[in-house]
């Protein structure tokens, strides 16, 4: 009985709803009168948070698309094919499948935890969802623009494409036979869809429509909040603090790995910034370009709410090391 | 009695057992939360303001987003009657709440660009790519991509002082650092190659200009020759107008 009376003080009702709408009246009202945009840091807050979302959203909600055909529309047969492959080969399959998936990093965690849902093993969507963002066509066309004319170009267009996929491949691999319950985390609203669908199957493109809007919902909170961060620390970072350490071989490309972090760019513009850091050597440059796309504030906020504890951490540690040593080798053999 | 008169009449007792469908709170709220962004983007789109906050190469995100927003609005919403309404957590309303926020942010507070305050804390344009190269750099006309990607190679360099002298019009807005001259200013625009988030600097310094007719933000076009000294470049100020800041703030490579 206590436990029925909790829920209902816990559901939203009319009162929540007003509450919610004055806090937004309110907060378009501050805004238009205070003009707060007049403070130099708040104006650029307001412009890179506003830049943020309005670029990765969209990405999100083609994530959110392909992650609800796939859970809709695509037989499990089809997914339980690659599991079928060899082992040695599911991982590298499942990099390679990547460049099937012409969108950003955003784009990808719906669709590598549907696929993990409907039964990929869960190393294999984690790669996946880690190469997709370095290795496909479109951020590998715009390296290459981006350093077109350089003489480390095709070490850093290649170099960024092979130590994405091995990256990946190397988390997976770390990830080992984790199953889906050890690395998901349970979104509260397919709790609901589940109980609604054992009374009566919903049609199918009622479920697509419920699955897509839920993947949004789920994931936009995430970016949301990874944008703040993201966005603070572009407006207080001065880009200037890094160049000291240009010239340092394993300090320079922890330090653009960090600044990769920390930026969180698009991985189909993050080779226009890299560019730009032209005293750094290759291997910095490639850790900026393989690590970025793969671990960064806005990402860390949708891991975090995607998957469990030490997901993250797992990530994070693998990713980084891989990254290092894999950045420094290329620049040793071929910078 | 045949079996399609069975068949017909069991179907309409099921229809008349099952509970009559009654609006979904948690699935109504999604689709207020979807279409205030789907209703942003169409804003966006419809003003032209996504200029202040994309490139060129990539505001076809603003269109694609506003036609699937609006889908998956409708959607939803269509979706929204069940027959058993899934309840709606206050915590979960106000997170929906909280996603609606930025698209406040971005309707009511007045449109506004990077400024001065980003301009020292941002790298140096280094393009290369869609800049110009050296050979487009060495004839037509100037821009101030082509003299900021000019300064990042030796041909470039090259490239751009074989035209010392030529007269060129760039239209920026001021920056001054504290060692700025009084009759100097820093011309500066964003390169920009998807978003605001992205932006590096494209710096030339301007001389002869009447020291304090001209405030940090302002937005100026200076007409004047040029003068690349190594890695700087000079625009010798002959003309300097105060202008409004242009549709597309940003250059894109």
């Amino acid at each position: 009985m206590a436990d029925i009376a909790t829920r209902q003080a816990q559901t939203a009702t009319a009162r929540t709803a007003a509450a919610i709408a004055g806090m937004l009246v309110l907060a378009a009202l501050v805004l238009r009168v205070l003009d707060p945009g007049r403070v130099d840091w708040v104006r650029t807050f307001f412009v890179i948070f506003g830049s943020l979302l309005i670029q990765a959203l969209p990405f999100v909600m083609l994530g959110a698309l392909a992650a609800a055909l796939v859970e809709v529309f695509v037989p499990i047969g089809t997914l339980e094919k690659l599991g079928r492959l060899p082992r040695p080969l599911q991982l590298p399959a499942a990099a390679l499948a990547g460049l099937a998936f012409p969108i950003c990093e955003c784009g990808s965690v719906p669709v590598a935890r549907r696929l993990m849902q409907r039964g990929l093993l869960p190393s294999a969507a984690v790669t996946f969802m880690l190469a997709a963002p370095v290795i496909n066509p479109v951020v590998i066309a715009s390296t290459f623009v981006a350093f077109r004319g350089r003489t480390s170009m095709w070490t850093v267009v290649g170099g960024r494409f092979v130590l994405g996929m091995l990256v990946a491949i190397a988390v997976g691999w770390v990830l080992g036979t984790r199953t889906t319950e050890e690395l998901l985390k349970q979104n509260p609203e397919e709790a609901h869809e589940h109980l609604l669908e054992l009374g009566r199957p919903e049609a199918r493109w009622r479920r697509f429509f419920v699955h897509l809007g839920n993947d949004f919902l789920f994931m936009g909170r995430y970016l949301l909040l990874g944008a703040t961060i993201a966005a603070a620390i572009q407006t207080f970072l001065p880009a200037s603090m890094l160049s000291s350490l240009a010239d340092l071989p394993v300090l320079s490309v922890v330090a653009m790995m960090a600044l990769a972090a920390a930026l969180s760019l698009c991985s189909e513009s993050d080779a226009f910034v890299a560019a730009s850091f032209a005293p750094f050597g290759v291997s910095a440059q490639l850790g900026f370009l393989v690590f970025g796309p793969m671990v960064d504030a806005k990402l860390l906020a949708l891991y975090a709410g995607t998957f469990r504890r030490g997901f993250v951490r797992l990530v994070v540690i693998t990713a980084a090391a891989a990254t290092l040593v894999g950045a420094l080798w290329i620049g040793v053999l071929f910078g | 009695m045949n079996d399609a008169v069975v068949t017909h009449r069991t179907a309409r007792a099921v229809a008349e057992a099952r509970p009559p469908r009654r609006w979904s709170p948690a699935r109504v709220a999604g689709s207020a939360v979807l279409g205030a962004w789907a209703f942003l983007f169409w804003f966006l789109w419809l003003t032209g303001r996504d200029a202040l906050y994309l490139s060129t190469r990539t505001d076809w995100v603003v269109p694609v987003a506003a036609v699937l927003f609006t889908l998956a609005t409708l959607g939803r919403l269509a979706s929204a009657p069940v027959s058993t309404p899934e309840p709606l957590r206050a915590r979960e309303a106000w997170i929906m709440g909280l996603m609606v926020l930025p698209v406040v942010l971005v309707l009511a507070a007045p449109p506004t660009t990077l400024g001065t305050f980003s301009a020292g804390r941002r790298s140096g344009f280094g393009g290369t790519g869609f800049a110009a190269s050296a050979s487009e750099i060495g004839e037509g006309e100037l821009t101030l991509v082509d003299v900021a990607a000019a300064q990042t190679t030796p041909e470039g360099e090259r490239a751009l002082a074989a035209r010392a002298g030529e007269p060129v019009t760039f239209v920026g807005f001021v920056v001054r650092r504290d060692d700025t001259p009084a009759d100097e200013l820093l011309l500066t625009r964003y390169v920009v190659s998807c978003c605001a988030a992205d932006a590096t600097v494209a710096q030339v310094r301007v001389v002869n200009v009447t020291p304090g007719e001209f405030e940090p933000d302002d937005w100026v076009e200076v007409t004047g020759p040029i003068y690349p000294l190594g890695r700087e470049v000079i625009l010798d100020a002959q003309q300097v107008l105060e202008v409004d800041r242009p549709d597309r703030p940003y250059l894109t490579p």
